[in-house]
């Protein structure tokens, strides 16, 4: 029985052959400069046509979150704007939890998972070369989160103190340029990082402001020290699609107008911003 | 047509259907999207040191010390699941059961993060010691099941002969069944380290300094930052890092059985 392998191999590769032919849908020619403005969906190049679906690394409090009373399933300040950017554009919203690791690197673009991606992701120039940004949609702070007992009182403190940072993110960037003497220790996001502290394997967090302002809430740990790097999130979407970036811009630029955006920046990042998180999540 | 003939053109054909499918597999592929997302190789020289300077160290020692550890904890525990006295096989029976069950990457986060919050406990060595710890004892569940086949393979006859030749019990157990038995287990144990080595990965999870990052955190690291930031270059390259590791390490598994095999 000689051919009995060789049917195996055959049958195995014609099923990923057709599996293959199957994610390989060729793209219509995206990117016609002259898209007519948000009205017309069909030039968007959409993963699915009339829905724009977007990736995002849930959750990341105040930014994104679970949410079942939600019509997407999530809330959070990223999502309210993708949904005001959904309702502008005329589309629906589906949004899918997925890995950072994957958004800021491009793959779940290129692999077609998803239209956007909006995750709190900081616009830098290495990601830039790999994604296309929208205009700055949130200006960010970095922040030193340290137990409230604790002895540090400033970066220049953690020298030898083990600090916890989120891995491929600014914060992990500042820290190495920074906090030069400190043992930088990485984790994959906010959750680890703040069991972690919790736990005593760590002695600080350093890490974008709005992620670390919910940990003071019980007043265990406070906010030492922040850090301006002039850093903007954007919404990032595949390279070449510059239809959708000049559609979402365009969005983008009506909620302010509108004054949307004001709104919604004072629902999540009011001074008692978080304590309503609270009280709302308890009601 | 002739049987044999007819044989030779089915074989024939599907030479012809494999051999075009693998050209419609190369001609379908998007081959600079796959170059630019995979195999951007430039500058990629400063991060291939730190992967196998740094990552492929730590990847092979922990694996080290978690098979090791793990295997002297699944000795103990097949010699208590094996022991006359009832209780202890309850608790070998209990502890196997349980740490089969639960996923590694949920016994990792437990040692690290939650043992210190319930038990005011930190192991010692850090995220990493946690995490080794909880490899270790993740693999001596499977490794004792993997030991207890091979003890129970081992012709009863052997003890029988044994013990009527004056040997005592443990004696007995010590040098004439387990010897056998771990030759017996050669391949599953073979397939537990690699298992391991793989498992090594899920420490990310605990948090890594610079100097405890492994293979697959290093690939991570490199998609975000550096000069193959943004694609998946560091993660192909620490693929072939890992089979580079295993694949020598299975052929050398399966040398030393051809070899015993010969010799018996």
């Amino acid at each position: 029985m000689k051919t009995r392998p060789l049917f195996a191999a055959a049958a195995t590769a014609g099923l990923i052959f057709s599996l293959a032919a199957c994610g390989s849908e060729e793209d219509p020619d995206a990117g016609n400069g002259d898209a007519a403005p948000a009205a017309d969906a069909a030039d968007l190049d959409l993963v699915t046509e009339g829905t724009l679906t977007v990736c995002s690394d849930v959750p990341y409090v105040p930014f994104e979150d679970f949410d079942d009373t939600a019509p997407s399933g999530f809330s959070g300040f990223d999502i309210d704007i993708v949904s005001a950017v959904a309702d502008g554009l005329g589309v629906d919203l589906v949004v899918k939890d997925s890995a950072f690791d994957g958004l800021q690197s491009g793959l779940s673009l290129n692999a077609g998972e998803c239209d956007m991606a909006a995750s709190a992701m900081t616009i830098t120039e290495d990601r830039a070369q790999n994604l296309a940004f929208s205009d700055g949609y949130y200006d960010s702070l970095q922040s030193l989160l340290v137990p409230t007992d604790s002895d540090i009182a400033s970066i220049g403190d953690l020298s030898g103190k083990r600090v916890a940072v989120q891995q491929g993110t600014t914060g992990e960037s500042y820290a190495t340029e920074n906090a030069t003497d400190a043992e930088l220790v990485s984790f994959p996001s906010d959750a680890e990082m703040f069991q972690a502290i919790l736990a005593g394997q760590v002695d600080a967090i350093l890490q974008d402001l709005p992620a670390n302002v919910p940990h003071t809430a019980d007043e265990a740990f406070t906010i030492v020290e922040e850090y301006d790097t002039e850093e903007t999130y954007g919404l990032a979407m595949k390279k070449g699609n510059d239809a959708l970036v000049d559609a979402v811009n365009e969005q983008l630029a009506e909620l302010r107008d509108s004054g949307d955006y004001d709104e919604l920046y004072a629902k999540y990042f009011s001074e008692d911003a978080a304590d309503s998180d609270d009280a709302e999540s308890t009601s | 047509m002739t049987r044999s003939a007819r044989t030779r053109l089915t074989t024939l054909t599907l030479y012809a259907v494999f051999a075009a499918i693998v050209v419609a597999f190369v001609l379908v592929a998007d081959w600079p999207a796959i170059k630019s997302n995979f195999f951007l190789t430039e500058g990629f020289t400063g991060n291939w040191r730190d992967m196998v300077f740094v990552g492929v160290k730590n990847t092979i020692l922990y694996t080290i010390v978690a098979f090791v550890g793990g295997f002297v904890l699944a000795v103990v525990l097949v010699l208590m699941k094996l022991a006359p006295i009832a209780p202890f096989r309850w608790l070998a029976t209990a502890y196997i059961e349980f740490f089969r069950g639960l996923p590694a990457l949920v016994v990792i986060l437990f040692m690290a993060l939650g043992v210190p919050i319930a038990f005011g406990w930190r192991p010692p060595g850090g995220t990493v010691g946690a995490g080794l710890l909880a490899l270790m004892l993740v693999a001596g569940a499977y490794m004792a099941e993997t030991l207890r086949a091979g003890i129970e393979a081992v012709p009863k006859g052997q003890t029988e002969a044994a013990r009527s030749l004056g040997i005592n019990a443990p004696w007995t157990m010590a040098s004439i069944v387990m010897p056998q038995a771990l030759r017996i287990v050669i391949p599953p144990l073979t397939n537990e380290l690699v298992i391991l080595l793989k498992d090594t990965s899920l420490l990310f999870v605990v948090g890594l300094a610079a100097n405890q990052k492994e293979l697959t955190t290093l690939a991570r690291d490199f998609m975000a930052s550096g000069p193959s930031a943004g694609t998946a270059t560091s993660l192909m390259f620490a693929a072939l890092l890992y089979l580079a590791i295993t694949l020598p390490l299975t052929r050398l598994v399966a040398w030393m059985e051809s070899k015993q095999k010969r010799s018996r």
